[in-house]
């Protein structure tokens, strides 16, 4: 696994946070079922040891971030 | 369909194949493309195209998924809620998100087989929300805005920082990681302001 893609796996618990938890709520949208969601956190859930693993790095940068 | 990405009040064009509609004083910014799923892959790039627009703009992101019939439904939503949204891009302008959790390096069952008794694991446990909680008082501190967010570490938050403050945010990291070895800090962003682009998380 490159490092770039570890970097990404282990922002991928805040990307999921952000995109599906954050954001403008515009009324009247049509946004992703509850369902699509949870599909999202079960491909997650594989990821949780591995973050485990990367988290011995500390701090994180992502992809072309100022980090 | 059409995918609401942000709303900004920046008039200049964003690069192809991203447009803008004008909303009264505002400007949303969509993807004539509509992504059909809501893999790790769709996020990234969704993430990707709301981070290019951030790097000249100030915006709201918007939550992904948003999807509209056309510009004009694009409007009619947008535009009903033009004052408030103008107000939270104030609350932004010139700021960044950032992410921070801190979890305990060792697992559960490794602490709890390092304590001589219930009673001391229950102190130790103590202990580390507390540092969890002090971690989260002294960086939001060199914030603008704060929020903590719901998961399984002793923290996770979302600070608001000036574009200008995140390396003095990330050099606090480094010490806070460093007074805390038992802890893990994981840092990451910048981020779209996407904690802080609603008052309260829907």
């Amino acid at each position: 696994m490159s490092s770039a893609i570890a970097d990404r796996d282990t922002a991928l618990v805040d990307l999921v946070d952000r995109l599906l938890g954050g954001g403008v709520v515009i009324a009247g949208d049509i946004t992703l079922s509850v369902a699509d969601v949870d599909l999202v956190y079960v491909n997650l859930r594989a990821l949780v040891s591995s973050v485990a693993t990367a988290q011995e790095k500390q701090i994180m940068p992502r992809m072309g971030s100022a980090l | 369909m059409i995918q609401l990405l942000a709303i900004t009040d920046d008039r200049s064009s964003p690069a192809p194949p991203l447009r803008a509609v004008p909303c009264g004083d505002l400007t949303a910014i969509y993807a004539p493309a509509v992504e059909d799923s809501a893999g790790a892959d769709a996020l990234w790039r969704h993430e990707e195209l709301v981070e290019s627009l951030m790097e000249t703009r100030d915006l709201l992101p918007v939550r992904f998924g948003t999807l509209l019939a056309d510009e004009e439904a694009i409007a009619q939503a947008v535009g009903e809620r033009g004052g408030q949204l103008a107000g939270r891009l104030e609350l932004v302008r010139g700021a960044v998100e950032l992410a921070l959790r801190v979890a305990d390096r060792e697992p559960a069952t490794t602490i709890r087989s390092g304590a001589a008794t219930g009673t001391e694991y229950m102190q130790l446990q103590a202990s580390r929300v507390r540092s969890g909680r002090l971690i989260h008082d002294e960086l939001a501190a060199l914030g603008r805005d704060s929020a903590t967010l719901p998961g399984p570490e002793l923290l996770r938050a979302a600070y608001l920082v000036e574009r200008s403050g995140v390396d003095a945010f990330v050099a606090r990291v480094r010490k806070l990681q460093e007074a805390n070895p038992e802890l893990v800090l994981i840092c990451t962003g910048p981020w779209p302001p996407y904690s802080f682009a609603e008052g309260e998380r829907a």
